[in-house]
């Protein structure tokens, strides 16, 4: 059902009523869930304060793995871990499908160079910070003391993750803030695609 | 290398070519030797335009006392706290990014003129808590490392400034426990001449595993020490996250406030203003969550320490962060040594409190009471168009308020009706 709707929300398929109208009622779900987001994340999943993410057109996997992550307890954060705890999987699929379905548009600083940008990183998050795979997150616009934060997550292992870790682990300190520096200086636009 | 490059390849499925690895100057040292690092360039904030209208457009639902004003100062950037410079020139105010701001008044009519970012040469790591020394020395505590500047009054016109450790990078509190959550540092100036700082402890509740090590550090807790870094020792033990401290300026108590648990309802714990009367006094975390809540993580064990409960209990999740003592002669002779604070608001309470700033009285017994004393920063969506996060005096006796939602300082003044 999550991929139907997926494809649905990107207007891959044709659309049924009814399932249209799933995919809306799940997204006015979503959007209820996403309340309990708004003080940190924006409704609109454009960050309001410095150490949370832009999660505004993050790609759907990404936050349902991360919010399971925390509920479950294999990632910890202070915050994360009391809302995540609380939330059913549904409501995790729903609030995901929410955050995700805003379209988020990232540009470079005027007289950067792409061939500037870290070249670890591009492959998976993107010359400007747009996530290139489902399962990566977005980098545009985040502080840069929040990308150092979680490389060093992955080099201690407070985060795990397959690819993330060994990289982080190789990289030292000027490595990981030219990283976070790049993505830090790139300027993000989140939209409504379907403002209701 | 190879590996790096190996586990790149594989991620990415690109071929990797050499990467970038310029070693970053140290520019702290050069600055340390009175050198030039060639940079040149400041940040400079614009004044005014749309953003500020939009904000004044705030203000006008802001609900004081009678005879009192608000009004924009500056547009500033994740306004944190604030440090007011003793000679009147120039305000400087920490973010929880890598800036620290630098505010000026030049025409003294008490709306800033210009806002640049301080010693753009050196890299901040969450600059959060600038202070002053009374003889002008300003010191700005980091996530792990404290500076200090001398005349920064002086000399932040320059992009280059003098700029000496006060505690180097990475001895503030051990590497493997630093956070970006609770890690917003505020440091103040004691009467004993030592500087005393908080050190958030970065957990919802504190787990078992770290108490000695954090007892041992100070984390979750207040340290003082010597200006020039040695003397340190821990000054105040079972805090939560303080973000908020200042000395009563006849008794020369320590006065903080501290942030409590989350997700153990709307309506507890309760929020805390807490006075301390001696060194070494301990404030109950993590066996209390807030004023005589016991968390669940340790409830029915036995508290090890004798724990001084809160001077105030406050609402509970509003988040009670920076405050100062009013010491000045504008504002009536009620608020004579009473606390301005701020409430940044609650994050995850199902009905949004707090986000405003908060007044304590203090009667001659050392009882507090704490009301309400500007408010409307929460609109009838339970949107916030602020967060108050500091609250400092002037030196012609108004106050301003930081807010890092709205990115401001604000001037509240007092007219009489």
């Amino acid at each position: 059902m999550r991929i139907v709707m997926i494809a649905l929300l990107g207007g891959l398929l044709p659309a049924g009523t009814l399932m249209a109208q799933d995919a809306s009622t799940d997204l006015q779900d979503g959007r209820k869930v996403a309340g309990m987001c708004r003080t940190c994340h924006g409704l609109d999943g454009k960050a309001r304060i410095p150490i949370a993410p832009h999660i505004g057109g993050e790609p759907v996997d990404y936050l349902i793995s991360q919010l399971q992550a925390f509920k479950t307890g294999s990632r910890e954060h202070e915050m994360m871990t009391v809302v995540a705890r609380g939330l059913s999987d549904d409501q995790i699929g729903k609030v995901a499908l929410w955050f995700n379905h805003f379209t988020i548009n990232a540009t470079l600083p005027a007289g950067t160079s792409e061939d500037d940008a870290p070249e670890l990183c591009v492959g998976c998050h993107g010359v400007n910070g747009i996530s290139e795979l489902d399962d990566a997150p977005n980098l545009a616009g985040e502080t840069n003391i929040y990308i150092e934060t979680q490389l060093k997550a992955f080099r201690t292992g407070k985060r795990t993750h397959d690819v993330m870790t060994p990289i982080a682990q190789d990289l030292d300190e000027t490595e990981m803030q030219e990283a976070a520096d790049w993505y830090s200086k790139i300027t993000i636009d989140i939209t409504d695609p379907a403002p209701k | 290398m190879t590996k790096r490059l190996l586990m790149a390849s594989i991620a990415l499925a690109i071929s990797g070519s050499a990467y970038a690895q310029a070693p970053a100057p140290d520019n702290l040292e050069k600055l340390s030797n009175f050198q030039s690092t060639g940079t040149t360039e400041f940040t400079v904030i614009e004044q005014g335009g749309d953003y500020a209208e939009g904000i004044k457009r705030t203000l006008e639902r802001i609900k004081l006392p009678a005879g009192f004003k608000i009004g924009l100062y500056a547009i500033v950037p994740d306004a944190r706290h604030i440090a007011v410079g003793p000679q009147g020139v120039v305000t400087f105010v920490g973010t929880r990014k890598d800036k620290v701001w630098s505010v000026t008044d030049r025409n003294k009519d008490r709306v800033a003129d210009e806002v640049k970012d301080f010693a753009p040469s050196l890299r901040f790591s969450i600059p959060n808590g600038p202070c002053f020394s009374p003889d002008g020395m300003l010191y700005i505590a980091e996530q792990n490392r404290v500076l200090t500047f001398p005349a920064a009054e002086f000399f932040y016109e320059s992009p280059d400034v003098a700029a000496f450790n006060v505690v180097k990078q990475g001895d503030l509190i051990p590497p493997s426990e630093e956070s970006y959550n609770h890690t917003a540092r505020v440091c103040k100036i004691g009467p004993d001449g030592k500087l005393y700082i908080s050190l958030g402890q970065p957990f919802n509740v504190a787990p078992a595993d770290k108490l000695d090590l954090y007892r041992e550090v100070g984390i979750g807790g207040i340290i003082r020490i010597n200006t020039d870094g040695s003397g340190r020792e821990v000054y105040t033990y079972g805090v939560r996250n303080s973000v908020g401290h200042d000395f009563h300026p006849e008794t020369g108590e320590l006065w903080w406030t501290d942030n409590q648990v989350d997700g153990m309802g709307d309506d507890i714990p309760p929020g805390e203003i807490n006075r301390q009367t001696a060194a070494g006094q301990h404030f109950g975390h993590p066996w209390y969550g807030g004023g005589d809540v016991r968390t669940n993580e340790y409830a029915g064990q036995e508290v090890p320490y004798d724990v001084v409960m809160p001077a105030v209990e406050t609402v509970a999740h509003a988040a009670d962060l920076g405050m100062t003592f009013y010491t000045g002669k504008m504002f009536p002779a009620k608020y004579k040594n009473a606390i301005f604070s701020a409430q940044h608001g609650s994050w995850n309470r199902t009905t949004p409190v707090g986000a405003r700033v908060m007044v304590t009285f203090i009667d001659a017994e050392g009882n507090a009471s704490t009301e309400p004393f500007a408010e409307g920063w929460i609109d009838e969506n339970e949107e916030y168009l602020g967060r108050p996060v500091d609250v400092a005096q002037l030196r012609d006796g108004s106050i301003i308020v930081s807010d890092d939602l709205a990115g401001a300082l604000y001037r509240i003044w007092y007219e009489g009706n």
